[in-house]
């Protein structure tokens, strides 16, 4: 009994020094990221690199969720004849609930792995170490930019996963059900809403925040050479997918 | 004269690993001090702590009379303008060129001008024996022996007055060896600088260093000038030295820099 008890006491204090440990270094970044010098190139290079280079990924799973939504929308609204309900289906699924979570999933596995792997590298083999004797700090050259790239080039990305999902649902309905193209994109336009769009959007800015800093949390403080790195690469992606899906849910209920 | 670094009773521990255990060591301007001793003896941990990257647990660590052990980071980030530090494994940030490399302090430290910064870059490079061409080219691309290179170009870019030397040689072969202590001892009399070497190299050590001082046990065993070490009186250092497998110093083999 007492050995359980102290078995919970121990992952208990455990959790709240990690949760203690992420927060300090959160709010460090932030307040590094937030006052001179300010690394432009660093940013740009993030922006181009979480923004840029992710848009195959986002826009072939937006292309793909929409169509095959499409699809089953019309299985299950056939069958008491409101197929008229399908396009505004797509889009508020879309723009509300797929767009964010699909695009915020597929970006921790692009990035968040890869920024953890990147930094994790950086510390094992001295280059953390190497930057603070060259009067540079790591979280303002390394840390800073990542965070503002993820949180301003999520939502960017949700809203580019947004259209591309709602047109692969549009082709597919067109081509394959044979819908009417100015009816069904009638229907998109009356149905969706600005608010659809904003929530889907807020939604991206959090996942974005989540996905660089834990990303760059697990890369930051990993140790023990290569195996290391494998180890904080995958706390990454685990990590900020889970958090991805139980903010998605406190995010929906508040913007609901 | 006020010595650049005094270190009395300097103890570091990580968990029931006690790494130092009292190092003390003086070290005077304008002089090469090389720390020697086997793996795992902390002479990382020991040059981490005198650059503020790892806390020591107790004891003073004085730079120019000044205490730095407790100082803070704002008070660390100054104190670090004025030292060059070449690293083990060079680290090198993979993805910037190699002149990216050497003028990364000039440009984002001292917010030079990019060409301005190149140019000073390239010159570095040319010291250390390094073309124009392999500045263009990214760490990756180039061999382990250049990239010791390039790292202490990097090291003496801001021509720095303190140099940091941290196993120089490791994984080098002999004439790569002797190319990079040469280039050392060069860049030291040249800047008229204080520099500290960390290596378990023997003839790095003698070719670098003024003076040799052995790490065991977690503390400074011998000290004295580096012409004199081959006829120290002291087991430790001889059995260090010469290589020997059997003697005083035992294999710890479950101890290792932690770093």
């Amino acid at each position: 009994m007492i050995w359980a008890l102290s078995s919970i006491g121990r992952v208990f204090f455990d959790f709240l020094a990690s949760t203690g440990r992420l927060t300090l270094f959160l709010a460090h970044a932030l307040i590094q990221g937030f006052t001179p010098p300010y690394y432009l190139r660093q940013m740009v290079r993030q922006f181009w690199e979480i923004g840029y280079l992710s848009l195959p990924v986002v826009g072939l799973t937006a292309l793909f969720t929409g169509m095959v939504l499409a699809l089953q929308s019309y299985t299950g609204f056939s069958r008491f004849n409101a197929e008229g309900a399908i396009a505004s289906v797509v889009a508020l699924s879309m723009t509300r609930e797929l767009g964010p979570v699909l695009a915020g999933l597929m970006i921790s596995g692009r990035i968040g792995g890869a920024m953890a792997a990147e930094i994790g590298t950086m510390r094992v083999t001295e280059q953390l170490d190497a930057l603070v004797t060259l009067s540079t700090n790591p979280q303002k050259y390394l840390i800073a930019p990542r965070l503002l790239a993820g949180v301003t080039m999520l939502p960017l990305l949700v809203l580019i996963a947004d259209i591309i999902g709602i047109f692969g649902g549009y082709v597919v309905s067109i081509y394959r059900l044979n819908f009417n193209p100015a009816i069904y994109i009638k229907q998109t336009m009356d149905f969706i809403q600005l608010g659809d769009v904003t929530s889907g959007l807020i939604k991206a800015a959090f996942f974005g925040f989540i996905i660089t800093s834990m990303g760059c949390y697990h890369g930051f403080n990993s140790k023990g050479g290569a195996q290391g790195v494998g180890r904080a690469t995958t706390y990454a992606v685990v990590s900020s997918s889970i958090l991805i899906l139980i903010t998605n849910y406190f995010l929906t209920a508040l913007l609901f | 004269m006020t010595p650049k670094f005094t270190l009395e009773n300097l103890y570091k521990s990580f968990g029931d690993k006690h790494v130092l255990q009292g190092v003390d060591l003086t070290i005077y301007p304008g002089e090469s001090v090389v720390i020697i001793g086997g793996s795992g003896t902390g002479k990382s941990v020991l040059l981490k702590c005198l650059l503020g990257l790892i806390p020591a647990d107790r004891g003073s660590l004085k730079m120019d009379g000044k205490e730095i052990i407790k100082e803070s980071a704002v008070e660390n980030e100054a104190r670090l303008k004025d030292i060059g530090v070449m690293f083990q494994g060079s680290a090198l940030f993979d993805s910037l060129k190699v002149w990216e490399n050497v003028a990364f302090r000039l440009i984002n430290a001292q917010h030079m001008e990019r060409k301005k910064a190149k140019k000073i870059a390239l010159e570095k490079l040319a010291a250390v024996g390094l073309t124009e061409k392999v500045g263009e080219l990214f760490p990756a691309e180039i061999s382990g022996g250049m990239q010791r290179r390039v790292a202490l170009a990097r090291a003496i870019a801001t021509q720095p007055h303190i140099l940091f030397f941290d196993e120089p040689t490791s994984g080098l072969d002999p004439i790569f060896s002797s190319v990079i202590n040469d280039l050392i001892r060069k860049c030291v009399n040249d800047l008229g600088a204080t520099a500290l070497t960390i290596t378990h190299d023997m003839n790095s050590a003698r070719h670098v260093g003024d003076r040799i001082a052995m790490l065991y046990g977690g503390k400074i065993i011998w000290c004295g000038p580096a012409k004199d070490i081959k006829e120290a009186d002291n087991p430790y250092v001889q059995q260090f030295i010469q290589g020997l497998s059997k003697g005083p110093i035992q294999l710890e083999t479950d101890v290792r820099d932690v770093a």
